[in-house]
């Protein structure tokens, strides 16, 4: 009977990012659950992948800015100002 | 001037690095992400008499970015069949036993992951991590946790199925969350 709310790992996993795009049906919630309260890898995937999504918010909201090697190159940032003042 | 614009000829120093990081963080491809700033400029140069001064320059370049970074995203994935990359079923095969139990285990973030976000080398190595993806988990990815779509609107965009979308999802978080582990959280790298 207990197997019937048991999920391996690999299918914990799954769903705890399934949660993160819709909502589950209670039967899984409370399979990630049980899961979860013996598990503490699952957990840590679980709040891992929430703290990433949580820092992607922060970023945007926060708009930091890039260092380089994520800055525009010398040369494209030439190649730019030319194509625009050609146009203007 | 009547837009109340800026000169064009100051937009590439004010605006391109900003613009610029947007797009490769999305793209995942200098060239490509070059290009689409370009294209930015030259669509916001076009069409600058529509430039209404209630929102910010910036605010009006990053949305021409953002459907020149939409269009680009849809061209791209249009003719491709609706499947998921052979590439990464191996890596991800390798996450789990074949009974479901984990082979290589999260391990514990340390120094307060959650203030990363200010760091500029987090973001680094984050692009990092998100150019090693394939190209369609990427895709699938950014759409929506960097745009914030939901899956109705990404299978929608990208002409997949809801259950390819998932299952691509959970590849790119996999992936992600062990590529930032290796190369940041749990890495001597961190400063």
């Amino acid at each position: 009977m207990i197997n019937h709310w048991m999920f391996k790992c690999s299918e914990v996993t799954k769903l705890i990012s399934r949660s993160m795009d819709q909502n589950l049906p209670l039967r899984q919630k409370i399979g990630i659950r049980i899961h979860l309260a013996m598990c503490k890898y699952c957990s840590m995937y679980k709040k891992q992948l929430e703290l990433i999504r949580k820092l992607i918010k922060n970023a945007t909201e926060a708009e930091i800015l890039p260092a380089p090697p994520l800055t525009l190159s010398p040369q494209a940032r030439e190649r730019m100002k030319q194509r625009l003042l050609s146009q203007y | 001037m009547t837009s109340g614009l800026s000169d064009p000829a100051s937009w590439v120093d004010t605006y391109g690095d900003y613009l610029f990081w947007y797009a490769i963080v999305r793209v995942g491809d200098q060239s490509v992400a070059e290009d689409l700033v370009q294209e930015t400029f030259l669509a916001a140069l076009k069409s600058r008499e529509s430039f209404a001064s209630r929102s910010s320059e910036k605010t009006w370049f990053t949305s021409i970015l953002k459907h020149k970074i939409m269009d680009h995203f849809r061209s791209k994935h249009r003719d491709k069949a609706d499947s998921i990359d052979p590439m990464n079923f191996s890596s991800m095969e390798h996450l789990f036993s074949q009974n479901g139990q984990w082979n290589v285990r999260p391990r514990e973030w340390k120094d307060d992951p959650e203030s990363s976000y200010q760091k500029k080398e987090f973001w680094t190595v984050f692009t990092h991590c998100l150019s090693e993806m394939s190209e369609r988990l990427r895709t699938v990815f950014v759409l929506r946790e960097l745009e914030g779509l939901d899956t109705d609107e990404i299978c929608n965009a990208l002409k997949i199925s809801p259950t390819n979308c998932w299952v691509i999802l959970y590849r790119a978080r996999s992936f992600l969350r062990k590529c930032l582990e290796e190369e940041w959280f749990a890495s001597k790298r961190q400063k």
